[in-house]
């Protein structure tokens, strides 16, 4: 990144009160959790696709037995899947994440409040409906529709990605709206 | 990572996917306790489309009269994040993306005081965490520069 211009920058009387930079957490432990369970849970949070227990341990920063012992633990809370058996590779469990995501809805707010956030996603949805005349984000292809309207592919991706935002908190904003009396949601898996 | 203007357009393997929000909720809380920001937002709220940043004041000299970082994940890794300072006479952006476009990499960056596009052609690290912490220390660089004489 380019370095400030000079008549930005700090004159000597300001200097004087420069900050101490060197008092910061480094940004590496900035962005890393406190625990070893944070460094896998990361780990796999970033797996778009299915890895191996030495893949894992290697993104961790941790070694390969903790991995398994982590991602079995993992498996029987359903944080990831296991998608083959030899070798053994794993998954995120966006399902898993999505329930856990819908009971925090729940708790967090009541019924009206999460109507009004529906009403609003809906009518989001039924916007980009109309914009891009499918019935389903899913249904656009990207640069096709980019070439065809001529606009970029950036600003399609943006309004797909957009759309299929608004999807994605549609379907949990209304199972959080079906969950039981008792406060407990169904485990199905959401689009 | 494939991209680039050659097949930007000659393919159509490319999708969107929504934000990812359990990455933004780990990304948030950790941030919240950092000193370098005096404010971590999400917006909206119940299932964030970003989370805004805010730079405290004191790392910048007085013509810099705020700087926030936004951030932006996806469920397929993809990712924008913009550094934004207002001066009292303009503002610089920086943006890093990794993204489908006609005009870059699937990883690139737009520099300078307009951001402009197409920016340059850039390859981010793989793992999300390493991403954070180079952005981070970039933006920290240009800080220090501030205050060098």
């Amino acid at each position: 990144m380019e370095d400030p211009s000079p008549e930005l920058k700090a004159g000597a009387d300001e200097r004087r009160d420069s900050p101490d930079f060197d008092d910061l957490v480094p940004p590496e432990e900035v962005v890393s959790g406190d625990r070893t369970r944070d460094d896998f849970f990361d780990a796999v949070l970033g797996l778009d696709s299915p890895a191996t227990a030495s893949e894992v341990a290697e993104l961790a920063g941790h070694g390969v037995d903790a991995a398994r012992e982590y991602l079995d633990w993992f498996e029987r809370m359903g944080i990831v899947t296991r998608v083959t058996d030899s070798p053994a590779t794993y998954e995120r469990n966006q399902a898993y994440l999505n329930w856990r995501r819908i009971q925090q809805l729940r708790n967090r707010y009541d019924d009206d409040e999460l109507l009004a956030f529906l009403d609003d996603a809906a009518e989001r949805d039924a916007s980009f409906a109309e914009t891009f005349g499918v019935p389903s984000p899913d249904a656009v292809a990207i640069t096709t529709h980019a070439a065809d309207t001529g606009r970029s592919v950036e600003a399609v991706w943006q309004d797909v990605s957009a759309w299929k935002t608004t999807r994605r908190r549609i379907a949990l904003l209304e199972r959080a709206l079906q969950t039981d009396s008792d406060g407990t949601a169904d485990r199905r898996t959401v689009a | 990572m494939s991209g680039g203007r050659d097949d930007a357009g000659s393919t159509d393997d490319v999708s969107g996917a929504p934000i990812d929000f359990d990455r933004l909720n780990a990304i948030e809380e950790r941030f919240i306790t950092d000193d370098r920001f005096t404010e971590v937002e999400r917006q909206p709220e119940f299932a964030p489309d970003r989370i805004v940043c805010r730079y405290d004041p004191g790392f910048y000299p007085q013509r810099v009269q705020s700087a926030r970082l936004e951030v932006v994940w996806f469920e397929n890794g993809d990712l924008s994040l913009h550094y934004h300072e207002e001066h009292r006479d303009g503002e610089f952006d920086h943006r890093w993306d990794r993204h489908p476009s006609d005009h870059n990499a699937r990883d690139h960056v737009h520099p300078g005081p307009d951001a402009p596009t197409p920016g340059d052609d850039a390859s981010h690290p793989a793992e999300w965490r390493d991403v954070l912490s180079m952005v981070l220390g970039e933006i920290e660089d240009r800080q220090r520069a501030f205050w060098a004489e």
